[in-house]
């Protein structure tokens, strides 16, 4: 029993400083990348020229390479034409343009699930393309995104132990570095686990939450 | 009488399908004109093209005085002048009748919450639905929502109002309800350009019927004529089809 209080002793600073880590990322990367998609999702519901197709390259490439791969790019494969971040911006950043990319396809689809005639509507009053898409279109496209937004942000949460490869100390590495001292994968390892998914199911709560809210309207 | 919308020989292509050919017709300041004919004859697309919601490649609309067509057109600014009223109401279903009633005139003509709230309300209790101003659409029937779009789009002052189809996506006793409010409106002496089958609002309320085919204004003449004797053999087909029962 002893050594487990000591275990726990031991490790629950380290993993608290690297949950604070995670958690700064996975919200950090986010907002950024919510804020990312959306613009993605405009210039391509739009169609603004070449734009759009550069939006369109940079969601098949991102989505068609390893999260892991875009973080050596960015943090050992820059620095080499002279563009160098430190790890934690490297991290957030990688995070950000991976999670915008599949973001802005969530809420493409939402956008493209609205009906053409809610267009047509709000048009047809005087509201502009941009106020039409705001104030009609995007908070009907939320609604049917958010299911799938979710589900890229839920991942989001977990793929931050990827930044662990470029020394960031978020929860894996600061998990790996206690076992290195204590020798107790199993249960560090467990607990490591054990956040990620209390993590991700306060996630899930918010998602009920955004959900509910958004229903109101619809309420018969 | 000044025409307030005047079409002029105009054309449309999807691709290489041609749907409206050499479409011309005039609507003076309050006239009723009803555009029938069977589906797919381009009469929705025609209406559409009056408030730019579908381009057109060939030929003229005029509406108050300004070319649709033109490329420096302020489309938004013409759009709030031409009240549209769609077949499946296309109320905002996020948002309460209320809302829908205010958001173009704060957003658009830059009123105020509270002017826009009265003239809103005024309308919403001209089609008798002020009771259900707190709901959210998905609340209301069918033929309470196609209202609240009337009171909607008046709540706009416009100058003309097209209906596309208002009553076709309604269950039967509900249609009657719509067309009351549409007939009152033509009675004040709206201008009015309505895609509709229904023969008798045409009879009772309309001026003028249209009738296309094929993306052509086959008929175009005075309601009496129309129904007393339509020149077209297509024309005749299409009434004995629809009024026979």
């Amino acid at each position: 029993m002893d050594a487990w209080i000591d275990l726990f002793r031991t490790a629950w600073p380290v993993l608290l400083q690297g949950t604070l880590y995670t958690l700064m990322f996975a919200v950090i990367s986010m907002v950024l990348g919510l804020a990312l998609g959306f613009l993605v999702a405009l210039v391509r519901v739009a169609r603004v020229p070449a734009l759009a197709q550069l939006a369109a390259f940079y969601v098949s490439a991102m989505r068609g390479t390893p999260l892991l791969v875009q973080i050596f790019v960015i943090y050992y494969g820059l620095p080499g034409i002279g563009i160098e971040f430190d790890p934690v911006t490297a991290g957030v950043l990688a995070l950000t343009l991976n999670v915008g990319a599949y973001l802005s396809e969530s809420m493409r689809g939402g956008i493209a699930g609205v009906d053409r005639g809610q267009w047509d509507a709000g048009l047809s009053l005087g509201l502009g393309w941009w106020q039409t898409m705001r104030f009609v279109v995007a908070p009907q496209a939320l609604r049917l995104a958010v299911p799938s937004l979710s589900n890229s942000l839920i991942s989001l949460i977990k793929d931050t132990s990827l930044v662990s490869v470029i020394t960031v100390t978020e929860l894996m590495l600061a998990t790996k570095e206690v076992i290195a001292q204590t020798f107790q994968p199993l249960p560090l390892y467990l607990a490591a686990a054990a956040i990620y998914w209390v993590l991700s199911a306060s996630f899930e709560q918010v998602q009920r939450r955004v959900e509910a809210r958004l229903n109101l309207s619809y309420r018969r | 009488m000044s025409a307030m919308i005047s079409i002029q020989n105009v054309n449309k292509w999807y691709g290489d399908f041609q749907v409206l050919t050499d479409c011309s017709t005039q609507v003076a300041k309050g006239e009723v004109v009803v555009v029938c004919g069977p589906s797919g004859s381009g009469k929705s697309t025609l209406i559409k093209c009056v408030n730019a919601l579908e381009p057109f490649q060939k030929g003229e609309i005029i509406v108050d005085g300004i070319s649709v067509g033109a490329p420096k057109t302020n489309l938004p600014k013409l759009r709030a002048r031409v009240g549209m009223v769609f077949q499946h109401f296309e109320l905002f279903p996020h948002l309460t009748i209320t809302d829908n009633l205010t958001i173009a005139q704060t957003k658009v003509l830059g009123r105020s919450k509270e002017e826009a709230m009265e003239k809103g309300l005024m309308y919403l209790d001209r089609v008798g639905l002020k009771a259900h101003a707190h709901k959210h659409p998905g609340q209301l029937s069918g033929g309470q929502q196609q209202r609240v779009a009337i009171a909607r789009a008046l709540a706009m002052d416009p100058v003309a109002m097209l209906f596309d189809e208002p009553t076709s996506a309604l269950d039967p006793e509900m249609i009657n309800e719509v067309l009351d409010v549409m007939t009152e409106l033509a009675q004040e002496g709206m201008t009015m350009m309505c895609v509709t089958h229904e023969m008798g609002f045409a009879r009772r309320v309309a001026h003028r019927v249209i009738f296309m085919d094929k993306g052509h204004i086959v008929e175009d003449c005075d309601k009496e004529s129309f129904f007393g004797s339509p020149r077209s053999e297509r024309a005749q087909q299409f009434l004995s089809k629809i009024l026979q029962h």
